[in-house]
């Protein structure tokens, strides 16, 4: 069930009166059975046989985790049944995800050997949606146990639900159970403020799903299609708009899952705080798919020992930790390009000690507009960011490579026309307010309308459904970019 | 369950605000979005369709619009439904002493893609000397409506001087009998879709297909794929070749002043050998389609734009100048 569909717009009221009828009962193992129930419906729709695998991860982690604590209660470390866990979760991911990308890869690497085999191992699998998502929650669960951050639950229902909780089931955020298990576990009640909180980040996350990724998606879609025959003022064109897609797609969901979460009392963590104001490429891995950055500095970058080693581990560290998350992204080389080019772009950041000084702040914290140096900070990021969509978009790494060269060599300017003959000025005015609508709110990710008056309040609303009239485009697909992650 | 619900809003007044609250901004939004919608005019007018006393389905008399398709009023145009209930933009008066040419079709003739006054007749006219242009389009019309059309205002026709028939091959020939489309008329007459004329935001919505889901979940959906292969297997060229053989039969063709205006590319080529057979003239636009460099249709849609109009017209033109040479 897609957060932009109709069965969605029936189905998340009918649970959430369902839900808090049961809360004023004060049944809270019924309420949590029931979101379970409505989670594993929510994701069934797509393929109910992949449920059997949230199922078994789920089963695996709730008893890995009792184990570890039990383990750890009589002085051991419990580190082989936190293997168990990883070892399960990695397999269910290599398999479904990575079996065919490494029998592919291990086929071309022996054709460069001067051998040739033919490739009869790969499977036809089908990619389970969110698997990377919830292999990553229930990991961390394992590990925040092992490394004693948290105790184990003994609910088995509780469990389930944090591992099913369907707002953020299939693309995030990755929770960690210290945030998500413990309000799960806690009595929940009805909040006015919280409710109409999370109604507004459902309303900006569908405008950005809806107007800024879905609208500009065919002209992404066909400038990427055929860049091989266009000028490099188009591809610029492309991949720009690809940037602003691809946002628009992953913040637009984190932001409807957030604001659902908040519907039923549950606040889950900010996924994306206005990356596209990024002053260099470490804020920028600050702002974009937190959940999933702050994953691996826990998981991954801290146990390898993260920058409290010398400047060359470090180094390494920061390698590692962006050319896995490449890899996380997919099966294929050119997510892992992707995550290289990132670590290339962040480790001069790291080197001059810049990659924590914007921590704590946004761009022109103390005035309305940014300063020349701020502006141009933001830009050569977003170049940045953006030229590395091009690995991240490509089918293939060949592509990837020739859409570059083009890129320098065909350098002529040429007016783009889509053969649907779609009006270019419409978009371009809708992403510049767009991205001065968005620095005007840079402050706070989690109110989008923050305005005093109700008036001004209720005409942003208006506005922005009209713009889901106006670009509303019934032949793009709409799901969602991050459900093949 | 209703009581629980009932108990729920009672026992919870914050409950009671959010909804409240809730629905109170839904009807305002939707007021503000109606007002906005018909400030942009982003919604399209539909004239009001009949069937007159000589069976023929058009549309009512003098009535001025404008039709909008797709979003943001991507192609917006106006037209006029002239005496007869023919978009166009002068009167038709058939008479022997003038020089008059019937243009018959479907929605591509009908036109209110275009402007009225810009249309292929406009452009007909313009391009030529003492001719009148009597566009007889109707959304939908087939083959079999527009020999109706022709029989029914026989003495008109008589008086034309050529008459020219846009035909898609095979979907106008897809029925050997004409039957008046009674059905349809009712339901555009019915109460919901007068409300959806009504309520613009609701059109708007209708049209760009934003109800589609809606309509989807509500009515079961049907296999067209199923439908569209059974199709071409029940239907090949000879089905269609004998309901147009069946359709002559009923309604005969005076040869001497007719033509069919189709694209020979899109055209079955045992359609072609058929008519040349009966001695049918064919004026194909495909050739001028075929040499242009620019694009010959709409945007979301596929009706012709201003230079497909424009070669349909320059091809009408030649083979009206052609038939004169002795």
């Amino acid at each position: 069930m897609l957060f932009n569909s109709v069965e969605y717009l029936i189905f998340l009221p009918t649970v959430f009166i369902l839900y808090w009828i049961i809360g004023k009962f004060n049944l809270l193992k019924l309420q949590n059975g029931l979101i379970l129930v409505a989670s594993y419906f929510f994701y069934g729709l797509w393929d109910w046989r992949f449920l059997f695998l949230i199922l078994a991860s789920t089963i695996v982690d709730y008893l890995v985790g009792i184990a570890i604590h039990k383990k750890q209660g009589q002085g051991e470390k419990g580190k082989l049944f936190l293997w168990i866990s990883v070892i399960f979760n990695i397999s269910l991911l290599g398999f479904f995800k990575y079996y065919n990308f490494f029998v592919d890869s291990f086929v071309d690497m022996v054709s460069l050997f001067g051998y040739s085999i033919k490739s009869t191992w790969t499977l036809n699998i089908i990619l389970p949606v969110g698997i990377s998502f919830y292999t990553f929650q229930t990991m961390s669960y394992s590990l925040d146990i092992y490394y004693k951050r948290i105790k184990p639950t003994h609910k088995i229902l509780d469990f389930a639900t944090f591992v099913a909780f369907f707002p953020q089931l299939v693309a995030g955020p990755i929770e960690r159970a210290s945030n998500l298990l413990g309000q799960i576990t806690n009595k929940r009640s009805f909040k006015y403020e919280q409710s109409v909180e999370g109604l507004k980040l459902i309303l900006w996350g569908l405008f950005k799903k809806m107007v800024i990724a879905d609208g500009i998606a065919p002209i992404v879609d066909d400038i990427f299609a055929n860049y091989g025959t266009l000028p490099s003022s188009t591809l610029i064109l492309g991949v720009t708009f690809f940037s602003f897609q691809v946002y628009g797609d992953f913040s637009g969901y984190s932001d409807i899952a957030i604001g659902t979460a908040k519907l039923f009392g549950i606040e889950l963590m900010s996924n994306f705080k206005f990356p596209n104001f990024s002053r260099n490429v470490a804020e920028y891995w600050q702002r974009w798919h937190v959940s999933l950055s702050t994953w691996f500095r826990h998981y991954l970058y801290i146990p390898l020992g993260g920058s409290r080693v010398s400047k060359l581990k470090s180094i390494r560290n920061i390698s590692i930790i962006f050319l896995v998350s490449g890899f996380w992204h997919g099966a294929n080389w050119t997510f892992i390009f992707w995550g290289g080019f990132h670590a290339l772009a962040y480790i001069p950041v790291f080197l001059m000690g810049r990659n924590t000084i914007y921590k704590d702040n946004v761009v022109a914290e103390n005035s309305v507009f940014p300063s020349f140096i701020e502006i141009g900070q933001l830009v050569l990021t977003f170049i940045i960011v953006t030229f590395s969509r091009i690995f991240f978009r490509s089918e293939s790494l060949t592509d990837s490579f020739v859409f570059i060269k083009r890129l320098f060599t065909e350098f002529q300017w040429e007016p783009y026309h889509h053969p649907m003959g779609y009006r270019m000025i419409d978009y371009y005015i809708l992403l510049a307010a767009f991205v001065l609508y968005e620095f005007r709110i840079r402050r706070d990710e989690r109110s989008p309308f923050k305005f005093k008056s109700p008036i001004v309040r209720f005409c942003a609303y208006t506005l922005v459904i009209f713009c889901i009239l106006l670009f509303f485009d019934d032949g793009v697909d709409r799901s969602f970019i991050y459900f093949q992650f | 369950m209703m009581a629980w619900i009932v108990r729920l809003f009672i026992s919870n007044s914050d409950m009671i605000k959010l909804f409240l609250k809730i629905s109170i901004y839904f009807f305002l939004i939707c007021l503000a979005l109606e007002l906005l919608v018909r400030a942009f005019h982003l919604y399209p007018e539909d004239s009001p369709r009949f069937i007159d006393e000589m069976g023929v389905e058009k549309r009512v008399p003098n009535y001025n619009g404008f039709s909008v398709t797709g979003n943001r009023r991507q192609n917006f145009s106006e037209y006029h439904i002239n005496n007869q209930g023919f978009n166009s933009y002068r009167e038709f008066e058939p008479s022997y002493d003038k020089n008059e040419l019937a243009l018959i079709g479907d929605s591509y003739i009908q036109g209110f893609h275009q402007n009225y006054y810009n249309s292929i007749g406009k452009k007909i006219e313009d391009r030529t000397k003492d001719l009148e242009v009597y566009e007889y389009g109707y959304a939908g019309w087939d083959l079999a409506d527009q020999l109706h059309l022709i029989n029914a205002y026989k003495e008109d026709f008589s008086k034309i001087d050529h008459i020219v028939i846009y035909m898609k091959y095979p979907m106008d020939l897809e029925r050997s009998t004409y039957e008046e489309n009674k059905g349809r008329i009712k339901l555009l007459n019915s109460t919901s879709f007068k409300i959806r004329d009504n309520i613009k935001l609701l059109y708007y919505a209708s049209q760009i297909g934003l109800l589609e889901p809606i309509k989807n979940l509500l009515v079961e959906k049907k296999d067209t794929e199923d439908i569209q292969e059974n199709k071409t297997n029940t239907n090949p060229d000879s089905l269609y070749l004998a309901n147009f053989d069946k359709l002559l039969a009923t309604y005969p063709l005076n040869k001497s002043k007719t033509s069919l205006l189709l694209d020979k590319r899109n055209t079955s080529p045992l359609f072609l050998d058929h008519c040349n057979k009966l001695g049918i003239d064919i004026i194909d636009f495909g050739e001028n389609f075929e040499i242009t460099k620019k694009p010959v249709t709409l945007i979301y849609d596929k009706h012709w734009n201003n230079n497909g109009r424009t070669l349909v017209a320059k091809s009408i033109i030649a083979h009206l100048k052609l038939a004169k040479q002795p």
